[in-house]
């Protein structure tokens, strides 16, 4: 029965620590800026293409392997500092405010030039680079070969949802984004500098998205389309969860995580309708999400 | 003469005229000053791993045609068609370059999916299309194909010949698992592969199915759910960048140590990822650039030299199918030109110029027979890491020959895989035969 178990609870945890990566920066900046970043997958796999080639280039020179994992964090920097001021400020406080159906066509166009851009910069075949996944070496646990890259995955994941509660809960940044995120104009009002809160929250949320890609390289290929891919698995996680809750993308990861496993262990012909699945039942029984309310400005 | 009736033959000159003129390009006696090819393959995404050196063999090859003063005198102009775009981007492409009749021939394409979608539309305008992959056994299964070709051979041959190694190699196998990518050609390698061991050792039991989805970059679950199984075979014809991520996945998981593992695309990534000893690979046809009647063709050394200056790694066996399809082509148009005098070929003669061929390849043979399939022999074998050798190699190998495992025109493949018996096995080349 244990034998049984654990393989499935790993799978479920490690493949939910992927999907969280790629779902927690979208749901951030949405319950911040109100914004569904469209372009969100795009970041995603830009971390992951800049943290292959970084690691790559580790490699090449014959640098300390161990850099690698530096390497990994350092480009989700990389772009969020790049990426996120760069796009907060042509665009993102732009169309804040507009209408949805402008945010969404300006965040798409977004997405189509960055991943032309990708594709301009680094190519179109696929990027491996599994020197961190190698250097942690493997755990057998029952008869089953683990990576202890995997496991690694799942407690970021978990230092990743109690950070950024801490950062929202117990910090003055978290409590003025709190205080923005509640009544916009009452904090404007009270001398917070709503359009700094923005940038910091949107910035975090590039850099989620790119720590999400980069963190995933080590175990999967980078190749175009990834974006895409990304993106629709966010859209569902955080529609599960509820629009703008990290506990919510936190738990809905859990959840889609635990039925793909369970579709490949004994369906696995809906192994790729499973996270679409679950969404559907979940918006069917709460239209607003798990964590979700009516009002939910909530973070 | 009157002025009406001086009128009347001006304009009928005219018309003669006009309609001569416009009756030109048809006429199979004038050579164009340039032939079209389109060549469809992925050269985006992770099918580009496959695709890409498809792509280079073409390049490669048609150089080596136009350096020679192209065919019957006339240059080879190809255009590339991406069909990482999907099946409506592949068939409006299609659609486009066979509009213009410069484009006579289509080579077309690598996806099974992408060649089912295109093969009615090229019986429909009538344009010779030749896959130079497009394995499923499905796409020229009614017999009735006037202009798609398919000189590679299909997924029966292919994964009939994985299932009778194994057998010879493993007589003891029990249990067995499969991961697939999900899609025509993973299924129908399944179903066939499945069929034979039934055949053949009807006990041997199928203990996981896996089809994840084509492009999937995360294995991680599939090789724990395949570990778990306990099989004593995993088979799987995984390819592309699939192939390379569940093969650096599953190694250090120690899915190759649990389980006797088959690769059927495993060649391809042999001077790439570092695969352990005693993977059972093959290459879907005869088209391993090292085996021992390629490396006694001197074109077949010539091509894979040439290969390896431009292109920095030697031609996995896409790269040869490709080449070997140009080759099909190159003698088609060679042998029309022959029936009709020296002229120029239209497209129907073309196509009729195809059937019934049997063209010397780089690797072996290849005969097309009356349903316009391909008769290729199939080789299989083993990696191994032989001394003095950077790359891992292909050892203890077979080679069937190619009508020993397709089954007669008109019959249905799973069928005819029902009426073999372990006798007919026993007729057959054994592992380590071929070198």
């Amino acid at each position: 029965m244990l034998n049984a178990f654990v393989p499935l609870l790993l799978d479920s945890l490690a493949n939910a620590a992927l999907i969280f990566f790629a779902a927690v920066g979208l749901t951030l900046v949405f319950s911040v800026l109100k914004i569904l970043n469209v372009a969100h997958g795009s970041l995603y796999s830009i971390g992951g293409y800049l943290a292959a080639s970084m690691c790559l280039f580790i490699a090449s020179h014959h640098l300390d392997p161990h850099l690698s994992f530096v390497a990994l964090l350092f480009s989700a920097v990389l772009v969020a500092v790049v990426l996120g001021p760069l796009i907060e400020f042509s665009l993102i406080r732009w169309i804040s405010g507009k209408s949805e159906a402008i945010q969404i066509l300006v965040t798409f166009g977004l997405f189509l030039i960055l991943e032309d851009l990708q594709r301009i910069i680094f190519g179109v075949q696929s990027y491996y680079e599994d020197t961190p996944m190698r250097l942690l070496g493997t755990t057998t646990l029952g008869d089953v070969v683990y990576l202890n890259y995997q496991l690694l995955l799942i407690g970021m994941a978990l230092a990743v949802v109690i950070g950024l509660r801490f950062l929202l809960r117990s910090t003055r940044l978290g409590r003025l984004m709190t205080a923005v995120v509640a009544d916009r104009e009452m904090a404007l009002a009270i001398g917070i500098n709503t359009d700094r809160i923005f940038l910091i929250a949107f910035s975090l949320g590039v850099f989620l998205a790119a720590l999400g890609g980069a963190l995933s390289t080590p175990t999967s290929g980078i190749a175009p389309g990834l974006g895409a891919d990304t993106m629709v698995l966010a859209f569902a996680v955080a529609a599960i969860g509820g629009l703008g809750q990290i506990e919510g993308a936190a738990l809905a990861s859990l959840i889609v995580g635990a039925a793909r496993v369970i579709a490949i262990y004994v369906a696995p012909e809906l192994d790729a309708v499973a996270p679409y699945a679950v969404m559907l039942i979940v918006l069917l029984i709460r239209p607003y999400g798990l964590l979700g309310t009516v009002n939910i400005r909530k973070v | 003469m009157s002025r009406i009736n001086i009128s009347r033959i001006g304009i009928a000159s005219l018309a003669v005229a006009v309609g001569l003129a416009l009756a030109a390009p048809a006429r199979a006696e004038d050579k164009p000053s340039s032939v079209g090819v389109g060549v469809f393959t992925f050269t985006s995404g992770p099918a580009a791993a496959y695709g890409m050196p498809g792509k280079n063999a073409a390049d490669l090859m048609i150089d080596k045609i136009n350096a020679k003063g192209g065919i019957g005198g006339v240059p080879v102009k190809a255009t590339f068609v991406d069909e990482a775009q999907g099946a409506q981007g592949v068939i409006a492409e299609y659609r486009r370059l066979v509009s213009d009749p410069a484009n006579q021939v289509m080579v077309a394409a690598l996806s099974s999916a992408n060649c089912l979608a295109l093969a009615p539309i090229a019986e429909q305008i009538g344009v010779p299309t030749v896959g130079w992959n497009c394995d499923t056994h499905q796409l020229l299964a009614d017999g009735k194909s006037k202009y798609v070709f398919r000189p590679n051979g299909n997924t029966v041959p292919e994964f009939a010949a994985y299932a009778i190694y194994l057998l010879e190699r493993n007589p003891n196998v029990k249990s067995v698992a499969i991961i697939n990518p999900d899609y025509a050609f993973g299924h129908d390698a399944a179903t066939i592969f499945k069929a034979v061991l039934k055949a053949l050792k009807p006990d041997v039991q199928i203990v996981a199915e896996l089809y994840p989805k084509l492009g999937s970059p995360n294995y991680q679950t599939e090789i724990t759910r395949l570990t778990t199984a306990r099989p004593d075979v995993v088979f799987s014809n995984l390819w592309g960048a699939d192939l390379e991520n569940f093969v650096r996945q599953a190694t250090p998981r120690g899915l190759f140590r649990s389980s006797q593992v088959i690769l059927a695309l495993g060649e391809t990534v042999l001077q790439r990822v570092e695969l352990p000893d005693d993977v059972i690979v093959g290459v879907l046809g005869d088209g391993w650039w090292m085996s021992p009647d390629a490396k006694a063709n001197p074109a077949a050394v010539e091509f894979a030299d040439a290969y390896k200056a431009r292109f920095g790694e030697y031609p996995v066996f896409p790269a040869i199918k490709m080449a070997n399809t140009l080759i099909f082509v190159e003698a088609a148009y060679r042998a029309a030109m022959e029936k009709n005098g020296g002229k120029w070929p239209s497209r129907a003669e073309l196509a009729e110029a195809m059937k019934g061929s049997r063209i010397q390849t780089l690797t072996g043979t290849t005969e097309t027979r009356s349903d316009n399939d391909g008769l290729v022999d199939q080789i299989v074998g083993v990696t191994s890491k032989v001394p003095g050798q950077s790359a891992t190699t292909i050892t203890e190998m077979v080679r069937y020959k190619g009508d020993q495992l397709m089954p007669k025109v008109g019959t249905d493949p799973i069928a005819w895989i029902s009426t073999l018996t372990p006798e007919f096995a026993k007729t057959l080349p054994k592992p380590g035969s071929y070198k």
